[in-house]
């Protein structure tokens, strides 16, 4: 009979030796693995306590290029590490399946040449009876035991989520519905507004004097010394005056023009000008201390500061001849302290000064605030404290009506106040959990909330300007913040560099429009009108979007980058790269270049313009440019 | 088609659906699928000159490709039924079993699948909008057409996470028998729960879940690693733990083959009863002779079967009942469910947001949508637990009640259900054709 076995012989000792030098092996890969495995969990490549105390001192000296590069090549090795690792753990694990394989071959074939013949049992061994009872009994417990876990289970964790679910729509749905109706008047009352309208208002005024504090006729007579928190109440507050004030409009009396929010309502703006040959250079004068903020105008005067660590000044000049009026040498401050590390590109005196015609208002390095009256004498000071801020403060300030906003996010703390122009009395002040920001404040009237707008990381947030209330916030950027917001018919633009371009509609709730990855910016601000929004980076590139959409019209790449932030003035864009070179094109949705005029000498600083005039900060000289 | 796009874009990541999916994406235009990856987080820039690679779908398997897939499944089918059949041998069983593992396993990385392809089945019959690929739909029917006739032949060697598991087996633990039909009652809750998961368009957790598809692609994480390993250990002494416990197209099979009329016999001829085939199943399928002496009186048998019977209803309404109440727990497997979840327990004042919540804000999807969606969607896990329940309290209720069941038995013969042909047991028998 032809039983089917193999009768080949097989090589015993072979295969057992196989089997134990595989078995062996396998055990010291898995120890091996293991160890590795273990080892890895417990590294964080991207948060080891080394790295960390060398980014802290680089913070400290961001200009240490050794220690950069020393970070960067420390992170490279722990990088590399913690791949090898993995990759050692994996190679690992697959050697030991492989010879954990080998192994049970190796024994396969052991078994196969032992050629053992099958038994067969005396007595019939299956008791068929027996089966079925314990299988009947087993199948009933187990069924019983998923029944009563999965009640147990479905009891403990009941929510109703399915119910939940759909009032929680129901909630959210009505939200929309009612932030739309509230959101839909500012809108329309906003879009007639546009910037030729407000131009063309401003065109209306004859004359507006230097000296009459026009911002007054505008103040409300009621100062909130509390915020206000119930919506009640909120309502109460509606705010009926105009901002930016006519007074406002006819001047340039902040950082960014009008209420910071990068838009000019001047006319006769000139385009055309050349610093090598002298052309349409009225006049240049050099301030005694250099620094990066931008000039202001009221009527005749044009305010701009400088500083260094040991001294501090604000200027005040004739805008038509150059002359300097007064220097006011900032001493004497409360509370004031040494300045702290700066660096070099921020300076002592980043932050831009600003005006409501009655009074100029300063803020330095060390916290130092400052406010003069328009013949340069201090009418109050006050320190605000050191920043803790590793580049060095730079956010601007804004005047609403007899507030002046300041807005102080630092590493210990966030907050933004209103203090009185007068007195420098604290009228209001919030506290905000956010992080380090340069960012300036934005003041805009936006339906009947007069709002004060500010981009830190993690948000963009709006506060009432007359209550400092918390009207809505949206977590939606990160890092660094430099950019300050752009508003424009209900819409806010914000930006940062790393994070994302983002479009908020305003209101209650604020809902994001739209975003865009592609051109961000680290320091320039964008600006927007009704239709479009500019986006400048600092590297060069402009881009212009559809404000609503987030259509991308246009993209320009010009050859030097921009610190200096876009100006929208007569329906153009003012904007002066690094090098010093105006680029002057249409706000519009194709990009077409109007002019391009060189100063020749290197600019960061945002230009301030005047009717026939613009007055531009570069290198350590202040130009004014017009006939 | 939207909804597919999202749902493509939501699973892109799982190698295993998109190429499931494969002719499916080919039928899109190639710029709806770059239009949906639309970029989420912005990529950091390198002073270094470093470009960014493009991220990119994997390219569809052409549909040459995918046909020649089902023509070697067809030819695999038919060669190892011929040899199990006709040849009678194990060896051709074991050489199909390696071409197995090298070419559906290794080379195709385990995709497409028979064991997954009754997922893309469920999805195209239950969400209209998605439509099926044809070597998915093949690849699901052939196995099931080859069971009906010639029994489970593919399990036998032609699906590589059988085989794998086979051709590893070394000393096989003989199982209490009973124990067997216990676990054995674990693919249908897995069978059940992977076409409910399917059928809502949630996942497809075989696929997710598979412990030897990261094996035979190299990319295993270390706990499906762990998984699979511990799964191919295993085999070396219990055969087939996946095929017998967890496989939930294996119930399929196993119902088929019970109607096949030409499944493997273990003696050529007539069986002499000379008992050495007994213990040759590694699996414990092979029916023994049920002589009249050891069965139960009929009497009681009978009317414990009746009870049994009587029962299955209630059976079913309780199982339903309680799965019904479980369905909330079932529904947070949906990522939108569990968006949604997190989002409506979400306190912005004091919480900080994860990943998930801050990726929907910043996509502006309005949030009643999603909670829409969610209650939507709550809903069919609370209609689909009902099913499931149901459907497991028969499956428990048929048990108990065949568990009364005696069927007078001369022979030794394979359990057409549970055999999946392997042909160890051929060789034990001394009987000539």
């Amino acid at each position: 009979m032809d039983t089917k076995f193999s009768n080949k012989t097989v090589n015993l000792p072979l295969w057992r030796g196989v089997a134990i030098v595989a078995g062996v092996f396998a055990i010291l890969i898995c120890a091996m693995v293991i160890v590795n495995y273990l080892q890895i969990n417990k590294v964080d490549p991207v948060n080891t306590e080394v790295i960390n105390t060398l980014v802290e001192r680089l913070n400290e000296n961001p200009k240490d290029v050794q220690l950069r590069e020393q970070i960067r090549e420390m992170d490279l090795l722990v990088r590399k590490a913690f791949f090898t690792n993995q990759w050692e753990v994996r190679t690992g694990a697959y050697l030991l399946l492989l010879s954990i394989i080998v192994m049970i071959i190796a024994l396969q074939v052991m078994r196969m040449g032992k050629k053992n013949l099958p038994s067969v049992d005396e007595e019939y061994s299956q008791n068929i009876i027996t089966y079925q009872q314990n299988a009947r009994k087993w199948v009933s417990i187990g069924g019983s035991v998923l029944i009563l876990v999965t009640l147990f289970l479905a009891f403990v964790t009941y929510k109703d989520l399915g119910t939940r679910f759909t009032d929680a729509a129901k909630i959210a749905k009505a939200e929309t519905v009612a932030s739309e109706v509230k959101a839909a008047p500012e809108v329309k009352q906003e879009t007639p507004k546009s910037v030729v309208a407000k131009k063309n208002e401003v065109e209306k005024i004859e004359e507006v004097k230097a000296s009459e504090p026009e911002a007054k006729k505008e103040t409300k007579t009621e100062v909130l010394e509390k915020p206000v928190e119930t919506e009640a109440v909120a309502s109460v507050n509606k705010y009926k005056g105009e901002y930016p004030t006519k007074a406002m409009m006819a001047n340039f009396p902040s950082f960014r023009g009008p209420g910071g929010n990068g838009i000019g309502y001047q006319k006769n703006v000139p385009t055309e000008w050349d610093g090598a040959s002298g052309k349409n250079i009225k006049w240049k004068v050099t301030p005694e201390l250099h620094a990066y903020n931008s000039p202001v105008i009221w009527g005749d005067k044009l305010f701009l500061s400088g500083a260094d660590a040991n001294k501090k000044q604000v200027y005040c000049y004739n805008r038509n001849s150059g002359k300097l009026l007064w220097t006011a040498d900032i001493n004497n401050v409360a509370g004031s302290v040494a300045s702290p590390e700066v660096t070099p590109d921020t300076g002592h005196a980043a932050s831009s000064v600003s005006t409501d015609g009655t009074f100029i208002f300063a803020i330095f390095s060390n916290g130092d605030l400052i406010a003069l009256d328009m013949k340069g004498k201090a009418v109050w000071s006050k320190n605000l404290g050191v920043p803790d801020n590793h580049y060095g403060h730079s956010s601007s300030l804004v005047v609403f009506e007899d507030k002046l906003i300041v807005q102080y996010d630092h590493k210990k703390s966030g907050k933004v106040m209103a203090l009185s122009t007068k007195t420098g009395d604290e009228v209001w002040r919030t506290d905000r959990k956010v992080k380090v920001s340069w960012a300036s404040p934005v003041v805009v009237k936006n339906g009947d909330r007069a709002e004060v707008i500010l981009a830190s990381d993690p948000c963009v947030a709006s506060y009432d300007a007359q209550t400092g209330e918390e009207l809505w916030k949206l977590d939606c950027i990160t890092g660094e913040v430099g950019p300050s917001v752009a508003y424009a018919n209900g819409i806010v633009f914000a930006l940062n560099e790393y994070a994302s371009l983002v479009a908020i509609k305003t209101g209650d709730k604020p809902e994001v429009l739209w975003e865009a990855y592609d051109y961000l910016s680290d320091v320039p601000s964008p600006v927007a009108t009704d239709k479009y929004l500019f986006v400048v980076t600092s590297y060069g590139l402009v881009a212009c979007y559809d404000a609503l959409s987030g259509e991308l019209y246009w993209e320009h790449e010009f050859d030097n980058g921009f610190y200096a932030s876009p100006i929208l003035v007569d329906e153009k864009i003012y904007l002066m790269d690094r090098a010093g070179t105006m680029h002057i094109f249409k706000a519009d949705k194709v990009f077409v270049s109007v002019a391009t005029s060189k100063l020749g000498e290197k600019s960061d600083s945002t230009p301030a313009f005047a009717d026939g005039h613009i007055y531009i900060r570069a290198g350590k000289n202040l130009y004014c440019i017009g006939k | 088609m939207s909804e597919i796009l999202k749902y493509l874009t939501q699973t892109w990541n799982i190698k295993k659906l998109v190429t499931l999916l494969s002719l499916f994406v080919l039928m899109m235009t190639s710029g709806l699928p770059l239009l949906a990856q639309q970029q989420r987080f912005p990529k950091p820039e390198f002073e270094s000159g470093y470009t960014q690679p493009v991220t990119s779908m994997p390219d569809a398997r052409s549909d040459f490709f995918a046909l020649f897939d089902v023509f070697v499944l067809i030819l695999a089918l038919s060669l190892i039924t011929w040899l199990i059949l006709k040849k009678r041998s194990r060896r051709g069983v074991l050489a199909v079993s390696v071409f197995s593992i090298l070419y559906f396993g290794f080379f195709r990385e385990g995709c497409v699948c028979s064991v997954g392809s009754l997922q893309n089945v469920t999805l195209a019959l239950f969400q209209p909008e998605y439509s099926i690929p044809i070597s998915a739909l093949a690849f699901f029917v052939i196995p099931l057409v080859y069971t009906l006739f010639f029994g489970r032949t593919f399990c036998a060697g032609v699906c590589p996470l059988g085989a794998i598991q086979d051709v590893l087996l070394l000393r096989p633990v003989t199982m209490k028998t009973w124990l067997q039909k216990v676990l054995g009652l674990i693919p249908y809750i897995y069978l059940g729960l992977s076409v409910l998961y399917a059928a809502t368009a949630t996942d497809f957790i075989i696929c997710r879940y598979d412990p030897f598809i990261g094996i035979y692609r190299f990319d295993a994480t270390f706990f499906m690693f762990s998984i699979g390993a511990i799964f191919l250990l295993l085999s070396a002494f219990v055969a087939r733990p996946y095929c017998r416990f967890f496989c939930p197209y294996g119930v399929l099979l196993n119902w088929m083959s019970r109607f096949s009329k030409h499944h493997l016999t273990i003696t050529p001829n007539k069986c002499i009863q000379c008992r050495l085939c007994e213990d040759s199943c590694p699996l414990g399928a092979i029916n023994k002779p049920v002589p009249v002496k050891v069965m139960e009186d009929r009497p009681s048998a009978t009317k414990r079967f009746i009870k049994l019977s009587l029962i299955i209803p209630a059976l079913m309404i309780l199982s339903a009942w309680t799965l019904s109440n479980f369905h909330e727990n079932l529904a947070k497997v949906n990522t939108k469910v569990s968006l949604a979840n997190e989002l409506m327990l979400f306190k912005p004042d004091a919480m900080l947001p994860s990943v998930e919540v801050e990726a929907f804000k910043s996509a502006g999807t309005p949030v009643e949508e999603l909670y829409s969606e969610a209650a939507v969607i709550v809903e069919q896990f609370y209609i689909g637990a009902w099913i499931l329940g149901g459907f497991l309290g028969l499956v428990f209720g048929l048990t108990l009640s065949s568990l009364s069941v005696f069927k007078y038995r001369e022979d030794y013969t394979p359990d057409k259900g549970e055999c999946v042909s392997c042909a160890r047991c051929l060789k034990y028998c001394p009987v000539e054709k």
